[in-house]
């Protein structure tokens, strides 16, 4: 190699060798980082998996809702001669079960009813004329619910319009 | 480095996305949902309400109640579609000053400051979540929108408190969420059937930007209107039934509009669903009740013309980009509608071919929205977009069995290490034969290559070490490597293309597997049984041997005639006997060692060998396994010297 192009080399040799140097620089960072991530991302998932639990229990507990609802209605629509009736009386138990049942998970129901509307909690499904101050609560639809002290379902309810 | 808040800014509803650890991830509201209704509304106390509380208040409150903004953001009072939506919508809509638009809440207010109120929500719920400031986002709007609309919509984002970094498409950030913008020179459809509106869009990805070829879609057409079609069908049939017009009691449609959209859902999944509502209604003859069985097949007769409209679309669509179906490389499906079987076959005949689906719909946009926000802040490094293997890779095991080292869909680079063991006493040397796929037998797979690892000392079967590393670059060239650990000699084959499979193959694998899933599994039942049954056989012959004449020779003789038939029924291939004589082999082996221990404990000298070979027998999860050359599948349970399965990072 001609004596001019050695220092010219050189040079080259040394641009190269700190742009190496940074970028290793650069990708031993990332890698760091990323594993850092990684492990944060373990430490978290242990969370998540009790939230997951909690969460598929409260899915649970709301599909079978809709049968407690249906069962209200089935006692509401009650004629007065079978309210006694030793077989409607034995369904009813069956209620409480259900009840009883959703209590043990900490499923607590909502009581609305003279209350003031409170979107937080409940859902106005109809606005009715009654004597008592604007909204409300004057009737109950459908029953909400907490669970452990949160909401789990709003409560159908409607709301008085007019004093 | 501070996050870049991901959102789509839907008409109905909103969703929000941020990268984390590299991949995007839907963040939740503050009530814990994924999506939030764009509402918003103002008390009669004057309180401010965003999201679902504002929906919940709704009916009480219908000219407070301010929905569906994002049909009148950025247009004109005298747009066609704004003189629409005014006869539809409850609140006060006028024009203002500058020809623009101004709704009532209250007071009078611009559109961008109605929207604006929902991304402040998101924003702070973004932040309790995250726990850190989020200053920047990226919006995203539909493809359609002109200048004025995009404007209006980076002017809401301001309002609320971020730097808006961009405002992207929708139908852009689809093809984000799915990766299809790496390659070069595509065309891709967005097909968009939300609730309230379906928008066909058709893009052009070039190397350097995503252009938007042309557009279509009907702003009310959705899967309200599918809904609609159910509740329509259940009042006509109880009318018929029952002589009572359901119309007419508001609670009675409030349930049918849920039961409805519950049972659409369900038949998405499901052949047949049921609306079940007792107590539905009263009549002359006391409470009535209904009760309707739906099949698909009929949902899928009442709303055929709306699917049949939206193929419509498209085909206009594609007429106004001069395009056919065949150059479309790629589909997306965006919008919870689009998860009925019916939709998805109607758009797969269209174009001939599979929709990318596998991203939840209703999250789509918003995490290519993210996936955009990871991109501009470099986090998404070109280097460090990671493919994965696209089916799983194992090698053969005893039994002609296929043994997954590493699973389908796991991110590359990475290693998996397993240790195996020889099938045969003085086995010398293991074949180790690479597939690739999902079935459970090994000839059923793809054969990527073999090799054999010789000079192993001779031992009993099941007492060799053979560890086997599978590991997998960045380019999906995977290196198999078996290691005998007494003599650390090592062979190891280099493949090439693991990952290389095309889109049809991999899915044909994936379907096969599917479809003889039922029988694979007996199969492979099967096969652990006569495998169990094999080390059973083995571990009876070998302590009759060793124990020789401590053992009664009656008992001798009930292991030995239970052993040889067990041999016999192993020659079939019913899963019950072979299972049965197993236990049965087993029991009786038991009665050596109890015979053996008694023994030790009336002669406590020279006793000691003789109780401990006897327990390391009992435990049916044995080491050993056949009689060919090939590797010993060690059992279920990884104890520390059998099988080991080391993730190297």
């Amino acid at each position: 190699m001609a004596s001019e192009q050695l220092p010219k080399s050189v040079n080259n040799l040394e641009e190269q060798l700190t742009e190496l140097a940074k970028q290793k620089q650069e990708y031993l960072a990332g890698w760091q980082r990323s594993r850092a991530d990684f492990l944060n991302y373990k430490k978290e998932e242990i969370k998540r998996f009790e939230k997951i639990i909690n969460f598929a229990n409260q899915g649970m507990i709301l599909k079978v809702l809709p049968l407690l609802d249906n069962l209200y209605l089935a006692e509401k629509n009650l004629p007065e001669n079978l309210k006694k009736n030793q077989y409607v009386q034995g369904l009813l138990q069956i209620k409480i079960q259900l009840e009883n049942l959703l209590k043990n998970q900490g499923v607590e129901p909502l009581e609305v009813i003279g209350k003031q509307f409170d979107p937080q909690f409940h859902e106005v499904v109809e606005e009715i004329e009654s004597d008592k101050e604007i909204g409300i609560i004057v009737e109950e639809i459908q029953k909400g619910y907490l669970i452990n002290q949160n909401l789990l379902r709003p409560a159908k309810v409607r709301v008085s319009k007019n004093k | 480095m501070a996050k870049i808040l991901g959102i789509d800014l839907g008409t109905t509803y909103s969703a929000m996305a941020v990268i984390e650890g590299g991949e995007p991830k839907i963040i939740e509201s503050k009530e814990g949902a994924r999506i939030t209704p764009s509402v918003v509304s103002l008390t009669k106390t004057g309180e401010r309400l965003v999201g679902i509380v504002a929906k919940r208040q709704a009916v009480t409150n219908h000219q407070n109640t301010i929905y569906s903004i994002k049909r009148l953001i950025g247009r004109k009072f005298t747009d066609p579609e704004v003189q629409r939506d005014k006869k539809l919508l409850p609140y006060e809509i006028k024009e203002s000053s500058d020809g623009g638009v101004e709704v009532k809440m209250g007071r009078w207010f611009k559109p961008p400051e109605i929207s604006a109120m929902i991304l402040q929500k998101l924003k702070q719920d973004a932040e309790t979540k995250l726990g850190e400031k989020i200053t920047e986002a990226i919006i995203t709007c539909p493809a359609y929108f002109d200048d004025s609309q995009r404007k209006a919509t980076k002017v809401a984002g301001e309002i609320a408190g971020f730097k808006v970094k961009r405002v992207i498409n929708e139908p852009t950030a689809a093809a984000l969420a799915y990766g299809l913008t790496k390659k070069n020179d595509q065309q891709i459809v967005v097909y968009d059937f939300g609730g309230g509106t379906f928008d066909i869009s058709i893009l052009n990805v070039t190397s350097d930007t995503v252009e938007v070829k042309a557009t279509g879609g009907d702003t009310h057409l959705g899967g309200d209107d599918f809904d609609q079609k159910i509740i329509d069908w259940l009042v006509k049939n109880f009318q018929k039934d029952q002589g009572i017009d359901l119309s007419k009691d508001s609670l009675a449609i409030q349930r049918l509009k849920e039961a409805a959209e519950k049972a659409k859902i369900e038949l998405s999944s499901s052949q047949e669903t049921e609306i079940n509502l007792p107590f539905i209604t009263s009549g002359q003859s006391g409470p009535q009740h209904l009760y309707y069985k739906l099949t698909r097949s009929e949902l899928e007769n009442l709303v055929r013309e709306y699917i049949d409209k939206s193929i419509d679309l498209i085909k206009q669509t594609m007429k106004e980009a001069g395009l056919e179906p065949k150059d479309i490389e790629e589909i997306v499906l965006v919008g919870g509608q689009t998860r009925m079987p019916a939709m998805q076959e109607a758009v797969k005949n269209f174009f001939g071919k599979e929709a990318n689906k596998t991203i939840n719909p209703d999250e789509v946009v918003a995490i290519g929205a993210a996936v955009q926000a990871g991109i501009l802040q470099g986090e998404v490094k070109d280097v460090l977009l990671l493919d994965v293997t696209p089916l799983s890779l194992g090698i053969e095991t005893f039994g002609q069995v296929n043994t997954v080292l590493i699973a389908k869909n796991m991110t590359i680079p990475t290693s998996k290490t397993q240790v195996f063991s020889t099938a045969a006493d003085n086995q010398t040397s293991v074949e180790v034969h690479v597939l690739q796929g999902e079935r459970p037998m090994a000839y059923d797979n793809k054969s990527l290559g073999r090799f054999i690892l010789d000079g192993i000392p001779p031992a009993p079967r099941g007492i060799p070490q053979i560890e086997v590393i599978f590991d997998i670059d960045a380019n999906g060239i995977l290196n198999v490597t078996a290691k005998d650990k007494a003599t650390n000699k090592t062979q190891s084959v280099r493949i090439e293309g693991s990952t290389g499979l095309s889109k049809e193959e991999v899915e044909k694998m994936k379907k096969e597997a599917e479809v003889h899933a039922v029988e694979d599994k007996k199969k492979q039942e099967i096969i652990e049984a006569k495998n169990l049954a094999n080390s059973l056989i083995y571990t009876s012959e070998k302590t009759i041997r060793e124990l020789g004449d401590k053992i009664s020779a009656e008992t001798k003789k009930e292991v030995e005639d239970k052993a040889e038939s067990l041999k016999k029924e192993m020659a079939g291939d019913n899963l019950e006997e072979i299972k049965a004589k197993t236990q049965d082999l087993s029991q009786s082996l038991q009665k050596i060692g109890s015979q053996a221990y008694s023994q030790a404990q009336e002669e406590k000298k020279g006793q000691e060998e003789a109780p401990k070979t006897q327990e390391a027998e009992y435990k049916p999860k044995a080491e050993e396994a056949g009689h060919e050359p090939k590797t010993g599948q060690d059992k279920n349970e990884p104890k520390a010297e059998e099988g080991e399965s080391k993730e190297k990072e």
